[in-house]
């Protein structure tokens, strides 16, 4: 082995962050009455807390809700991000270095700053209790993958699109046709990007939905407690494990292409 | 001559045309950015001059008051302290811990892909679930966390009470702060690998080349990343929320007082006591520090990040 003392941190590591997970696991399967018990292991494991979990809260119905709210921002956000990104890397047009300066002062504004303003306006249009909120946040993009997208389209060779114009190609013909497939890898990324961000997101459901058509991540957080008001905690560990395997095995899947979006933007600065 | 006349009208023709199609492009984003960001930044504005509870029609004025209070009320700059000191603590450790793992995992090493796949995991996790898995952890009665400590005869500590939740809560942010080693592995990668060849055959040492050729290259990377996870970390919340004793999030009150960071306590404003002005008063000032602490990061660290050559404008590089 050529880097002993490297491979070593990097065991070290990985298996320091990855025990808590396990300890989440474990919790998780285990039977109710040893839950206060101080022992490492409960003496069995009990597969029925899945299930349980699952009957304890609408599981099924805020999952899908979770599913319909990430996906439509990930799409909306992903292709008008890219749209964003090709008018900023190759098109001309008064005012674009002040739009620029204001796209990277947009990352800067902290999201929750504008949240509560955005509540107290969102509420005064009835929008509160919709899911508008996340196709209006979707259709402006996000500043960080306009950013990527930008960075990773001026890379381009100019002659790639005056070709296509020469054969009478518009604009929005050379970006579907031309830049949109070669971006795929990075179309991955700002997708992923988005629809963790949705689905992990607490606080935006927990302001704007009610509970009828919250999201999973606020159904976990709230939905398990007992009728005394305790919480109870196996389930609640069950629960937040089913919560978290779409976005892990979604990562699982995308990654080769995830950390080579990440890699095409051109992040050497 | 009037060849000449033709040919500008044709160019300013394409001009327009080009110009039109940038805010075509750019309109959703443009649109968005107005509706979305500057408008409500703008209410939040208007509302910090104001007293409003949220419920009366009428906003009674409030002049400058809310911002005096926010600027002498103990309660809100210790909020403040409390987040500066979690940047203190978190922006460093991140940033060089992201780095060394990237170099790390840059190497030719068995397993590095499972190593890289683990190691970055915790960072998709959502916060919902980080909260709850740490909380199983340094649970005071049944985490693992105390159990062992009293292997070496230590504790039992109250982790998620007192001061020790504030320990609880900088392990919770680091634990998911792994997307840049990603962005970080990305950008070693574009390190050119003639010149670390080059300083290798003039006899310079591992450290020498990665202080002379790497870090030089990838330091833009670092600066963005430092700057974004400054915001990031100042605007801690949701962490602090969710890592509260007893399983109801509504209750911002059952936070234990050293996780009372600025976000926190401006969501209390809102939510708790209904003082919509002073809130959005905490908002402003929130939002002026963190403009000055990101001016601050960038004249300290270096200036340009954002070098990527635009091929509309320089046409030799396109």
């Amino acid at each position: 082995m050529r880097h002993p003392v490297a491979f070593i941190i990097l065991v070290l590591v990985a298996v320091a962050v990855t025990l808590p997970v396990i300890a989440l696991v474990i919790s998780a399967l285990t039977p109710s009455d040893q839950m206060g018990v101080d022992r490492w292991l409960p003496t069995t494991f009990r597969w029925r807390n899945i299930a349980d979990a699952i009957d304890f809260i609408p599981f099924w119905q805020l999952a899908r809700n979770s599913l319909v709210l990430s996906s439509v921002f990930g799409v909306l956000t992903t292709f008008s991000s890219a749209l964003a990104g090709y008018g900023f890397a190759r098109l001309r047009g008064p005012g674009k270095k002040a739009l620029f300066a204001i796209l990277i002062g947009m990352m800067m504004i902290p999201q929750i700053v504008t949240l509560i303003p955005t509540y107290l306006l969102f509420s005064r249009f009835n929008l509160v209790g919709t899911y508008w909120p996340w196709v209006l946040w979707g259709i402006a993009g996000a500043p960080y993958a306009i950013f990527l997208y930008r960075q990773f389209f001026a890379s381009f060779p100019k002659e790639l699109e005056e070709a296509a114009i020469l054969d009478g190609a518009g604009r929005v013909r050379i970006f579907a046709q031309i830049f949109l497939p070669l971006s795929r890898p990075l179309l991955v990324t700002a997708f992923v990007l988005a629809f963790n961000a949705v689905w992990g997101d607490f606080v935006a459901p927990n302001l704007f939905l009610n509970s009828s058509n919250t999201t999973l991540a606020v159904g976990v957080s709230s939905g398990y407690v007992d009728t005394a008001g305790y919480p109870v905690y196996n389930l609640l560990a069950a629960g937040a494990l089913l919560y978290v395997i779409p976005v892990v095995a979604l990562f699982l899947i995308a990654q080769r292409s995830y950390v080579r979006g990440f890699a095409n933007a051109g992040l050497k600065g | 001559m009037i060849h000449h006349a033709a040919g500008g009208r044709v160019r300013r023709a394409r001009r327009l045309r080009e110009s039109l199609a940038f805010y075509g492009f750019v309109s959703p984003w443009l649109l968005g950015t107005v509706l979305l960001t500057l408008f409500p930044v703008g209410y939040a504005f208007f509302l910090s001059f104001t007293n409003w509870n949220g419920l009366t029609p009428y906003m009674p004025w409030a002049g400058l008051s809310n911002y005096r209070e926010v600027l002498t009320s103990g309660d809100t700059l210790q909020s403040l302290e409390k987040t500066l000191l979690l940047v203190a603590v978190v922006v460093p450790t991140t940033v060089l811990g992201s780095l060394v793992l990237a170099v790390l995992l840059d190497k030719r090493i068995r397993g590095r892909i499972v190593l890289r796949t683990l190691i970055y995991l915790p960072a998709v996790v959502p916060p919902v679930a980080a909260a709850l898995i740490w909380k199983t952890v340094f649970d005071k009665d049944t985490g693992d966390a105390n159990r062992v400590l009293s292997l070496f005869g230590a504790g039992p500590v109250s982790w998620l009470e007192g001061n020790a939740s504030f320990v609880v809560l900088i392990i919770v942010l680091l634990w998911g702060a792994g997307t840049g080693i990603i962005i970080n592995l990305a950008a070693l990668q574009t390190v050119p690998s003639e010149q670390v060849e080059a300083a290798k055959m003039d006899g310079a040492g591992a450290l020498t080349t990665f202080r002379h050729v790497t870090l030089p290259a990838i330091s833009p990377v670092l600066l963005f990343q430092t700057v974004l996870v400054t915001i990031t970390t100042l605007q801690t919340f949701v962490p602090a929320i969710l890592l509260s004793p007893i399983g109801d999030s509504d209750v911002v009150t059952n936070i234990p007082n050293a996780n009372r960071v600025y976000m926190v306590n401006v969501y209390e404003q809102f939510f708790a006591y209904s003082r919509y002005g002073y809130g959005s008063a905490m908002l402003v000032v929130f939002f002026a520090v963190i403009l000055v602490i990101t001016v601050l990061v960038f004249r300290v660290l270096g200036r340009s990040v954002f070098y990527a050559v635009d091929p509309t404008e320089s046409r030799r590089e396109g």
